[in-house]
């Protein structure tokens, strides 16, 4: 691409086609995203007409607040589940899909739709196959287990119930990568390996999974962040937060700050927070992408 | 043992561990994905069942009901209006994205442009600020704007995206150079040059693109929740939350939400399913 002649040169004209994205990107994206920062300074009452200066006590409040806390490791302990959980059944599907003789297409289509397949709408099926007392599929585990599964009183449970919602969720996207990175191994770097008989299951652990490490380095990203930030219809539609918060991921109590409670400052100190958590989550995926390829010029 | 059976048996050892070995990936394979769509099956067949039916929980079979809840959803609770109204934000949004992304990649890729690095990093760095990062200055400006409860909330934040201009202008550097010179050549406008030789060079990426961008569209929750407060101009997957309330002598409607679900899940499935080549085709991309 060095040596490729740029057939035009007016500035005006670059400009003005790229004018319509910076339009938006500065007056959606940029202004806001800045004004998240200012806010996060000031405590704001009267929906946020009256704004006071405040410094870091925004900060402060919510750092030293145990509900954040919670808040906090229950959405760190929620992305663990979802990433170690989505990538193990995508990883599993994946690779027979891989290895499977014959019908690969077939069986990939049939196995991505999840990625179609709105969270709001994940959320409501598994909520009610799930539900403690209608649930069809609770009804079997308890029969089978004996186990009470009664996850709208039983906090940790409730978490889980929503990690296996996002965990089907995430499974369509996750296949789709996974199955393209598995068949654009070079057979030169397997076949050895192959003919010296090793079984499926090594070949996977010691050859595939080295070789796919980019890939699953890029779903880790992906999967966290819909899991901090995605998530939000899940804990809509299912928990509402609950039992005593244990399902109160950082979104959802972003949400009910900055909307039921009109806490706008405190609210805009939470958004910082993922922000942060953002940032160091695209600062990773693009170190890792860079040392395949370049995004820059 | 003797030398002559124990050859046979590894023979047929062989044989059958090879047999059973592709017998089971296919058996796997097949209980693996019915495992991934139970759900959704049980959702379709319990959306046909009466409140009474679906209150009996191991009743598995199709219901009195048949499409009639399909009707009531659609009819009675409004979800034809909350389906237009999804389709016209995702519509807008799949085009706009597309459009205004094409623009900024040409000027990105064939305009001599100063500080080009340095505009390109200023459209990646906005992949940091997802809407929750922004959620509470965006909302008043949708407010101030006058815009609360209208179609441009939901889509105009929505309408320009790092991920499209990054694509088309990879895509655009694979272009063969003499295409671009033959352009050059003749004397060629920008937007000719785009119309007649970079779109129809790019229709693949435009289709994936368009599924992407459309099923992202179709699936937003959050935004419209908090910036659309008119329940008929509300968007489907919101919808299905208002559906939650319906109940019949104090019993939940579940066949009637379960329904809902279903009708909500069926554009985006059908978009898949139609494109899938030319959406696989651009993650590829995506991922190199």
């Amino acid at each position: 691409m060095a040596e490729f002649t740029k057939p035009y040169d007016s500035k005006l004209q670059a400009g003005l086609l790229l004018l319509p994205t910076a339009i938006v990107l500065v007056a959606f994206l940029y202004y806001p995203a800045i004004e998240t920062f200012r806010l996060s300074f000031f405590q704001t009452l009267l929906l946020g007409t009256k704004q006071t200066f405040v410094g870091i006590e925004n900060y402060a409040t919510l750092f030293s607040s145990t509900e954040y806390q919670k808040s906090f490791l229950v959405s760190v302990v929620f992305a663990a589940v979802v990433v170690v959980g989505a990538l193990a059944v995508s990883l599993f599907v994946s690779y027979l899909i891989f290895e499977v003789d014959v019908g690969e297409s077939t069986y990939l289509l049939a196995a991505i739709w999840p990625y179609a397949l709105p969270t709001a709408v994940a959320a409501t099926v598994l909520m009610f196959m799930l539900h403690p007392n209608l649930g069809i599929v609770s009804h079997y585990l308890e029969a089978w287990t004996g186990y009470e599964f009664n996850w709208f009183t039983n906090g940790p449970l409730a978490l889980v119930v929503v990690a296996v919602v996002a965990i089907w969720k995430q499974l369509g996207y996750n296949i789709i990568f996974l199955v393209a990175a598995l068949n654009n191994i070079p057979e030169t770097l397997t076949e050895s390996a192959k003919i010296d008989g090793v079984s499926r299951i090594t070949m996977l652990y010691r050859v595939y999974i080295p070789l796919i490490s980019p890939t699953l380095t890029f779903l880790v990203v992906m999967n966290t962040i819909y899991a901090f930030f995605g998530a939000f219809p899940l804990v809509d539609l299912m928990t509402s937060g609950g039992p005593s918060n244990a399902t109160n991921l950082l979104i959802f109590k972003l949400y009910r700050d900055a909307f039921a409670f009109s806490s706008l400052g405190k609210a805009s100190a939470e958004s910082v927070v993922l922000f942060v958590i953002v940032s160091i989550l695209m600062y990773v995926q693009l170190t890792i992408s860079g040392r395949r390829a370049h995004y820059g010029a | 043992m003797s030398v002559k059976t124990d050859t046979s048996l590894v023979d047929r050892v062989g044989v059958t561990d090879l047999l059973s070995d592709d017998v089971f990936i296919h058996a796997a394979l097949v209980l693996s994905i019915l495992l991934m769509g139970l759900p959704l099956l049980l959702a379709a067949v319990m959306s046909t069942q009466s409140t009474t039916e679906i209150y009996q929980v191991t009743n598995v079979g199709v219901g009195s009901e048949g499409l009639s809840n399909y009707e009531t959803a659609l009819v009675d609770y409004n979800l034809t209006t909350y389906m237009v109204n999804s389709f016209v934000m995702a519509a807008v949004i799949v085009v706009g994205k597309i459009a205004l992304s094409l623009l900024a990649a040409l000027a990105l890729v064939y305009y001599r442009l100063p500080y080009e690095r340095a505009v390109f990093m200023f459209i990646l760095l906005t992949l940091l600020m997802p809407v929750p990062v922004r959620i509470v200055p965006l909302f008043q400006l949708m407010a101030d704007l006058g815009w609360a409860n209208t179609l441009l909330s939901i889509t105009g934040p929505y309408i320009a995206s790092a991920t499209a201009v990054f694509l088309f202008r990879q895509h655009f550097l694979s272009i063969p150079v003499s295409l671009v010179e033959n352009a050059r050549l003749d004397d060629v406008g920008p937007l000719t040059f785009l119309w007649k030789v970079l779109i129809p060079m790019s229709k693949g990426m435009i289709a994936g693109l368009a599924v992407i961008e459309f099923i992202y569209a179709w699936n937003q929750y959050l935004w419209p929740l908090i910036v659309i407060s008119d329940q008929h101009k509300q968007v489907i997957q919101v919808g299905i939350k208002f559906l939650q309330g319906a109940s019949q002598s104090g019993l939940t409607q579940w066949s009637l939400i379960m329904a809902g679900a279903i009708i909500a899940l069926i554009p985006p499935l059908l978009v898949l399913i139609a494109l899938h080549k030319p959406l696989l085709e651009t993650f590829a991309i995506q991922q190199k």
